[in-house]
């Protein structure tokens, strides 16, 4: 974990690893916007790569966590993800809603266990 | 610029915060983080790098995950843009709009740009860009202290931020059986695959199990229909 903790180095991988990867898409969208067939196969396939990779990065930070997470029992980080699910489906699929229900279920579950 | 201060900034801003949280618990410095909200300007990729780096995934293979979950932008660039360009189009100007466009702009575009004279849309949506972005930095620094401040039950709460409102957005936009199943594999590979070897877990999870909902989406349901 030290090799980017130099605040210069971290920059230089925003920009080479996090900002010029993203924007190229930007830049497509503007220059070939008109050409571009939204529900081509190919299309199909990145937008399915794009979801499952989403998927992938919550999943690794719930489940396989790495910094003061771990302080919590699974089933608790699993409660609250389930929480959110079910405060966005109970309250007309507002976001705002599932976000607060998820976080109630953590901070109470949290406090009452004396974690962290 | 006003615009920028509706509910789903609101939300956009608490998922900043998260952010700022997942920063602070990685290590990640911060005005590097800052530079991620205001350049990348996507939140997933962010949390893909942030939380890659602190998984150990290697840097190339963090490269192709971010390139891959940008590909979304470009289809909500180009249903925007004849929203944003206004009547006299300059390349520059559809590119600086252009860097605006995410999730949230997105929504807002549409909701706000019909109501907006066609010669000063160009400027409208650079204003809401840039006070989206803004307020998302503020929210990224604010997380990024605030989690040393809290007591420990908030501060577990603000670094599950992200992975809850993350998970709520793919309920959300999962429509039809390959988002379901995308969803559903990528989460379900990610922990089996975690620290394999040259730190390719994401690359294996996302492209493998997006590739095999495609798959099976495609062939698989059909042929049982």
């Amino acid at each position: 974990m030290s090799f980017y903790s130099n605040e210069l180095t971290a920059i230089l991988i925003v920009i080479f690893v996090g900002f010029l990867p993203n924007e190229v898409w930007r830049v497509f969208g503007v220059l070939f916007g008109r050409r571009i067939d939204e529900n081509s196969l190919l299309m199909q396939w990145v937008r399915a790569v794009a979801t499952a990779l989403l998927a992938a990065v919550v999943a690794r930070l719930v489940l396989v966590p790495s910094g003061a997470l771990v302080a919590l029992p699974l089933w608790l980080r699993l409660g609250a993800v389930g929480g959110g699910i079910a405060g966005f489906l109970a309250m007309r699929r507002s976001v705002l809603a599932g976000v607060l229900t998820g976080e109630a279920v953590l901070v109470i579950g949290a406090w009452w266990l004396g974690v962290g | 610029m006003a615009g920028a201060c509706a509910v789903p900034g609101f939300v956009l801003v608490a998922t900043f915060i998260g952010f700022g949280g997942l920063m602070h618990d990685v290590g990640f410095p911060i005005l590097a983080g800052l530079l991620s909200t205001l350049l990348v300007w996507a939140l997933p990729a962010q949390v893909i790098l942030v939380g890659g780096l602190g998984a150990g995934t290697s840097l190339p293979a963090l490269a192709l995950a971010v390139c891959l979950s940008g590909v979304r932008l470009m289809p909500m660039v180009v249903a925007l843009m004849p929203l944003m360009r206004g009547p006299r189009p300059r390349l520059w100007r559809e590119l600086l709009c252009a860097h605006f466009v995410a999730v949230t702009m997105w929504v807002e575009g549409f909701r706000l740009l019909p109501d907006v004279p066609e010669h000063a849309r160009p400027v409208y949506s650079c204003g809401l860009g840039v006070g989206l972005t803004t307020l998302s930095m503020a929210g990224t620094a604010f997380g990024f202290y605030l989690t040393n401040a809290l007591p420990g039950p908030l501060a577990v709460a603000l670094l599950l931020l992200t992975p809850i409102s993350f998970t709520i957005l793919l309920v959300r936009n999962a429509r039809q059986a390959v988002d379901w199943l995308a969803i559903a594999l990528g989460a379900a590979i990610s922990p089996l695959v975690a620290n394999s070897p040259g730190g390719l877990d994401l690359f294996w999870a996302g492209v493998g199990g997006g590739t095999l909902a495609f798959l099976v989406a495609r062939y698989g349901l059909r042929r049982r229909a």
